[in-house]
């Protein structure tokens, strides 16, 4: 069994935040919600400061704080490594949204379900088609789910993850710029680990031990 | 401009502007709002009247006052538990919480409130219910529901402001106090004088460890790290300045110092008894609201 990660090589990224729609429109996300954005900041005083741009979503982390913190069971690591939210089983407690270092969880309420894309003007035709497509039951804690629809089914066809389109996550096929490489952590043949390897992949916050999948390159 | 824009505009920029832009959601340190803003506040409530409830439940054992145990147990169960059960997004699944006590402590805490639902109706309708095994586990158990609440928060390891080694003690005497002092105005109200002056010492020692606790808290919680010292100062400065001084200062620590004094040695008074009172519950919400508001998250680059 695979444990699936992601790289992503923050050099490479321009910021153009593609990752962030394509995940918004792959999951027919709310406004206000997002499973993907792009981190920018700085470090350093001028002149020797420099811009920092990082494209966070959850890290399907293999000790998760989440999955720890969840009174219910409803969060739990996949055997692939993909963390899930099982939503028939989600009370809304949201000990996992606090517990989570990387602040990748959103409460799915009557708010959040209400807003609109054009606010006052009623939903668009994508909104009431995405509601019943990618349906998100309310009062449960939503997440990033590295796309594990599109994972599974592609593995189904017998296509391979992080090479396939159709069996890799949108954010990794959207990149104009190739920053992300999906696949198996647990492969050492694997593009991912050769990018880990050779370019020192870092995980972020790694002191909170939670052992984040998804790796970060420069 | 609609409601509906309006209130998206208000939650991305509160008009006071303190709130943090999207642009610095955690880029700058990012408070947590979970359990504390809109519905969070039935946590707080919960956690709050959970710890009295089992305070006084706790005291009461000491006097073996069955009074004290079935008000203390309807606090704790009532209050505390149905206003938990309303902060969930869904109520009805609430039994599911009681699944995962290996590794979660709203779990364990699920567990603990039913055993003590269960034994604590026991020994409230057993005749010589307070003997001193039923005293020994029922006391263990308020003393784990006092804590459950800040245990809670006590394990979210990215909130440094809530991994102070200090927040359990003082989650437990703060509960302690609290029952203490409404054990004390139950005694009053009986006309119990007696013991009322006598339960004066331990009001006074109780009181001096739970400002030494929250003077820790606060020390401990500035030289923790730079983000646990936002938590400190986010209390001592901005919106929440008030809340602390009035609070904490007046109501928590100054006001029950002057009624302590005057009831010094022993020479109680019903009426200064509960305006203690009175001021200790304000001053003990007003600590679990700002430790629950100015937690904040390590930013992440």
């Amino acid at each position: 069994m695979p444990r699936w990660g992601m790289v992503i090589d923050v050099k490479r990224c321009i910021a153009c935040w593609g990752c962030t729609i394509a995940c918004k429109e792959e999951h027919f996300l709310p406004p206000g919600v997002f499973f993907n954005r792009v981190l920018i900041g700085e470090t350093g005083k001028f002149p020797t400061s420099s811009k920092l741009i990082y494209p966070v979503l959850c890290n399907h982390c293999e000790d998760a704080a989440c999955v720890e913190a969840c009174p219910t069971g409803a969060t739990y690591v996949r055997e692939d490594g993909i963390v899930a939210v099982d939503d028939t089983k989600c009370v809304g407690c949201r000990a996992c949204m606090v517990a989570c270092p990387y602040q990748q969880r959103t409460y799915y309420d009557e708010k959040t379900k209400n807003r609109e894309f054009f606010p006052g003007q009623g939903k668009t035709e994508m909104e009431t088609i995405g509601e019943k497509l990618y349906p998100f039951k309310l009062g449960t804690v939503i997440k990033c789910n590295f796309c594990s629809e599109r994972v599974d089914e592609g593995m189904k066809k017998g296509l391979t993850p992080g090479k396939d389109e159709d069996a890799t996550p949108a954010c990794v096929n959207i990149c104009p710029v190739g920053a992300r490489v999906f696949g198996d952590l647990d492969d050492p043949n694997s593009e991912i680990n050769r990018l880990i390897m050779e370019k020192k992949g870092k995980q972020l916050r790694k002191e909170f031990g939670t052992e984040p999948a998804v790796y970060y390159i420069d | 401009m609609n409601d509906n824009h309006q209130n998206l505009v208000e939650t991305m920029f509160p008009s006071d502007g303190s709130g943090i832009k999207p642009y610095e959601w955690m880029i700058s340190p990012t408070r947590q709002r979970q359990w504390i803003d809109e519905k969070g506040i039935f946590l707080w409530l919960a956690f709050f009247f959970s710890e009295i409830g089992a305070g006084l439940y706790f005291m009461s054992l000491f006097y073996s006052f069955r009074p004290g145990i079935v008000i203390g147990w309807l606090i704790t169960l009532i209050l505390g538990g149905v206003i938990h059960v309303l902060y969930l997004g869904n109520p009805k699944r609430a039994w599911r919480m009681l699944m995962k006590p290996n590794t979660s402590e709203l779990s364990r805490g699920m567990w603990i409130i039913g055993v003590f639902a269960v034994l604590g109706f026991l020994q409230m309708i057993t005749p010589g219910g307070f003997n001193m095994v039923f005293n020994f586990i029922m006391g263990i158990l308020c003393l784990l529901i006092i804590s459950h609440g800040f245990a809670t928060m006590n394990v979210v390891r990215a909130l440094p402001a809530w991994s102070s080694t200090v927040v359990l003690p003082l989650s437990i005497i703060s509960g302690i106090w609290v029952g203490h002092q409404l054990l004390q105005l139950l005694f009053a109200l009986s006309g119990n004088a007696t013991v009322v002056s006598g339960m004066e010492v331990w009001a006074a020692t109780f009181f001096l460890i739970y400002i030494l606790c929250i003077g820790l808290y606060a020390w401990g919680t500035w030289h923790m790290s730079d983000v646990a010292k936002i938590s400190v100062k986010k209390m001592l400065e901005g919106d929440l300045k008030r809340v602390t001084y009035i609070g904490v200062g007046v109501l928590a620590m100054l006001l029950p110092l002057i009624f302590t004094l005057i009831m010094w040695g022993g020479s109680t008074n019903g009426f200064l008894v509960f305006l203690r009172l009175a001021s200790v519950l304000a001053g003990d919400l007003a600590i679990r609201y700002l430790i629950m508001k100015t937690a904040v998250y390590n930013p992440l680059i």
